[in-house]
């Protein structure tokens, strides 16, 4: 359900409750809001198994957050909050692991909210509503949609190059040697994609592309009540979220920066 | 009508020009097929049919004109020259824009601003013309090699051009690719509605549809011109000189001495058979001419390899022993796990399960160094394997790399040079030289250890006959050296000429064995989607036993005391 709503308008329906995410300042209204964003999902028709692999990486992610943050908040912000730890000189504060907690809850639920749009939304499909509707430049939209075609060929290629200095026993281990293998692979990367983009554009030419100042579509992006609708639905959850967080009291400041 | 008048095409950075004063008619209806030597121009002869050259492509000369449906290619947009003349390129990735097949094909009228019924009416009766209805939803990247071809050319269809090119459209694909598309090709034929115009080098297959042959020279310029049988047998020595592909058929008939000289399958056949009541006894004699010699020890023997990218197995128990001393072939069409067992046997990938011995050695127990000293992997596109700002460079780098001593570093870097005959280029770009400059190069930065057993991941893909000639005798060269020369391919005339053939399929070994016992066995060919070589097919429908593959085998056969 989610793949045929319009790509610009989950946009325009996320992007207020990522700015609201970003604010918070306690854990509850991010949590909450990853647990919306992970009901739309559902919801949305996407499996549960696509959104556990895009989620897995990003929590281990926001795990890392918890795990620096109490090290390196400033003292300053949580001296006054009871030691729970110590570790040599290093003291760990209940309110640096609180910080620690705010900053993974919003990592999460920017990451969730994310993939309503990124899961759910096909390049080309993207780059088709920008050239309909947002009036980006044909020409420039389905350059960078055969660019894009281009990045799996060409990681392809970069691991056959990489195979081939191997096979001459140019491979060197450690950091050193990975940069120096990556800078020998780029001069035969380059020249192969410099040549696949000359080949792209002829086929395009020959196809008459760029012919006329507009075109035609096959298939058109359109917008239509359901994706008012979703936009319409997922902010009204998020106020009754703030709301009934207000109400309890569990709201916390709204501020991008941490406060004492 | 398509007419070129006096047109001379020089690329910028070039003294030669690409084509000389070429002036030539293309009728409607017509089947064309152009040949020619490599760099000769074809493929800047196909450019300039829809404008591409010079509205797209800059050059610094272009001087005379082309003319299409009365037409002055220079003073018509390339929107009014798209829906006339379309070109499928030779590289389905480079052609293929969109993510889905549906998009693909109505790419081109989306940008003539077509209606989108008619766009969907199109794309559907294109689709059909290729015999891909109901592909529309498909995705890009789930496509074969064959099967993206076939939509670049229903992308074309879509325009309703009435003139179509084919720049070298099987260069890329496995043998099940090949087929399609050259049935997609028969299939425009049939319908009549098209001019088509061919460049092609597997002309054997292609023979029997082809009205008239254009030739071009070395230097762009118009060589001979008219119907195959004509130009075959007119000119026969002057376009062997040239380097240009002829049919199989063609050249065993030069070697047997027939006149005329046989073009297509079926003119061979006949012509064999007059000879074969004269020449050739009756099959099934009990008589086998002596053909290969002897399998001798084993310079590679593998035992149940197993191989898994993660789930995907892409070896499964593959067994095999490759002969010292010999052309091996992998063969197989794509996905077979042929790059994966040559990476394998190369040490480019972890050996998990099963045994490898190589030249008597458990490689296991090899270490890196030894075990590169002993099989060296020459991958498909020689540009992948250049580092260096100069061929000594180069060649340099490697024999660091090797290990060799400085003293003996610059004279064996001095060998190769001479070896490969790249001395004179010894401070060229690497990047800067031809094909089979580039080639020869790769090679020589793999042999500063002289490996006695040398891999390569399809050499002749993608190349004109004067560079797969070129390959085969430096291939011939290094095996005459005593080396085991293992092929990874697609081209099953290089196959032909192997001592022993491993046919992979889904991963597993299919039939190893000599490749004219792998060749008459329909049932193999069949189930790997594999194609009989054409001198192969003329022997299976004469009947011959063992089945020659190659023009020398047949003329062998034609030799030996038993048949004369």
């Amino acid at each position: 359900m989610l793949e045929r709503r319009n790509p610009l308008s989950k946009i325009v329906a996320v992007t207020p409750l990522m700015a609201i995410a970003a604010l918070a300042g306690d854990v509850y209204l991010p949590l909450a809001l990853t647990g919306l964003a992970l009901f739309t999902l559902l919801v949305g028709g996407v499996a549960p198994k696509r959104i556990l692999g895009a989620l897995i990486p990003l929590a281990l992610v926001a795990l890392g957050f918890l795990m620096l943050y109490p090290l390196i908040v400033r003292r300053e912000l949580v001296m006054h909050t009871p030691a729970i730890a110590r570790i040599g000189d290093l003291v760990i504060y209940a309110g640096a692991l609180r910080f620690g907690l705010v900053a993974m809850a919003r990592v999460l639920a920017l990451v969730s909210l994310s993939l309503i749009f990124s899961l759910t939304t096909p390049v080309d499909d993207f780059v088709r509503a920008l050239v309909q509707q947002a009036r980006v430049p044909h020409r420039v939209g389905y350059a960078a949609l055969a660019a894009l075609r281009f990045a799996p060929l060409l990681r392809d290629e970069l691991a056959q190059i990489r195979a081939a200095h191997r096979v001459r026993g140019l491979a060197r281990s450690g950091v050193v040697g990975e940069l120096a293998q990556a800078r020998r692979a780029l001069v035969p990367l380059l020249a192969s994609a410099i040549r696949r983009a000359e080949r792209a554009a002829l086929a395009m030419d020959g196809r008459a592309f760029g012919a006329y100042p507009q075109r035609t579509y096959l298939r058109r992006v359109t917008l239509d009540w359901a994706d008012v609708g979703l936009a319409l639905l997922l902010w009204a959850a998020a106020a009754a979220i703030i709301l009934a967080l207000q109400a309890l009291g569990w709201l916390g400041p709204l501020s991008f920066v941490q406060r004492v | 009508m398509i007419a070129l008048e006096h047109l001379t095409v020089r690329y910028v950075g070039r003294r030669q020009p690409a084509l000389a004063d070429l002036s030539l008619t293309l009728h409607p209806g017509e089947t064309t097929l152009l040949l020619g030597p490599s760099g000769c121009g074809k493929s800047t002869l196909a450019l300039t049919l829809n404008g591409l050259i010079p509205h797209s492509q800059d050059v610094a000369t272009f001087s005379g004109r082309v003319m299409v449906n009365g037409c002055d290619t220079r003073a018509t947009p390339p929107s009014s020259l798209a829906p006339q003349v379309g070109i499928v390129f030779q590289d389905p990735e480079a052609q293929c824009v969109m993510w889905n097949v549906a998009d693909e094909v109505a790419f081109g009228p989306e940008n003539l601003c077509l209606p989108p019924e008619e766009i969907r009416r199109r794309v559907g009766e294109a689709l059909a013309a290729v015999g891909m209805a109901g592909w529309e939803g498909a995705s890009a990247w789930q496509l074969s090699g064959g099967q993206k071809q076939r939509v670049a050319l229903a992308s074309l269809l879509a325009l309703r051009p009435r003139v179509i090119v084919f720049d070298e459209p099987t260069a890329h694909l496995d043998p099940q690719g090949v087929r399609e598309v050259f049935a997609a090709i028969a299939a425009l034929k049939q319908g009549g509605d098209h001019t088509l115009i061919l460049i092609e080098h597997r002309l054997d297959e292609l023979m029997p549809m082809i009205d008239r042959v254009v030739v071009l020279g070395a230097r762009g310029e118009l060589i001979a011109d008219g119907a195959p049988h004509a130009v075959f047998n007119a000119h026969f020595d002057d376009l062997r000189a040239l380097g240009v592909w002829l049919p199989q058929v063609t050249l065993l008939g030069a070697r047997l001495g027939l006149r005329p000289l046989p073009v297509t399958l079926e003119q061979a056949e006949l012509a064999l058979r007059a000879y074969v009541g004269s020449a050739f006894h009756p099959i099934g004699n009990g008589h086998q001419p002596e053909f290969r010699a002897a399998n001798g020890p084993a310079a590679i023997e593998a035992h149940a390899l197993t191989y898994r990218y993660g789930a995907r197995e892409a070896l499964r128990e593959v067994s095999f022993a490759a002969p010292e001393g010999s052309l091996w072939a992998v063969i197989g069409s794509n996905g077979a796990g042929k790059s994966t067992l040559a990476r394998l046997l190369a040490g480019l990938l972890p050996l998990r399960e099963g045994a490898l011995v190589i030249r008597g050695r458990d490689a296991r127990r090899l270490s890196a160094r030894d075990w590169s000293r002993a099989v060296g992997l020459v991958f498909q596109n020689p540009e992948h394997q250049f580092v260096a700002a100069t061929v000594r460079d180069e060649l340099r780098l490697s024999a660091r790399a090797a290990g060799l001593d400085a003293g003996r570093r610059e004279q064996r870097v001095d060998e190769l040079l001479e070896r490969f005959a790249l001395a004179r280029y010894a401070n060229a770009n690497p990047f800067t030289l031809s094909h089979g400059e580039k080639r020869r190069l790769s090679v020589a930065t793999l042999l500063i250890t002289d490996q006695p057993i040398l891999l390569f991941d399809e050499p002749t893909f993608g190349q004109d006959q004067q560079n797969a000639q070129a390959i085969q005798a430096l291939l011939a060269s290094l095996r005459a050296e005593g080396r085991t020369i293992g092929v990874i391919t697609h081209d099953m005339a290089l196959a032909a000429h192997a001592q022993h053939v491993l046919v992979m399929h889904q991963g597993r070994v299919l039939a190893q064995g000599a490749p004219e016992s792998i060749f008459a066995d329909a049932d193999v060919l069949r189930r790997a989607q594999l194609l009989l070589p054409p001198i192969g097919e003329l022997g299976m429908r004469l009947g011959l036993r063992p089945l020659p593959l190659t023009v020398e085998a047949f003329a062998k056969l034609a030799q030996t005391p038993a048949y004369a």
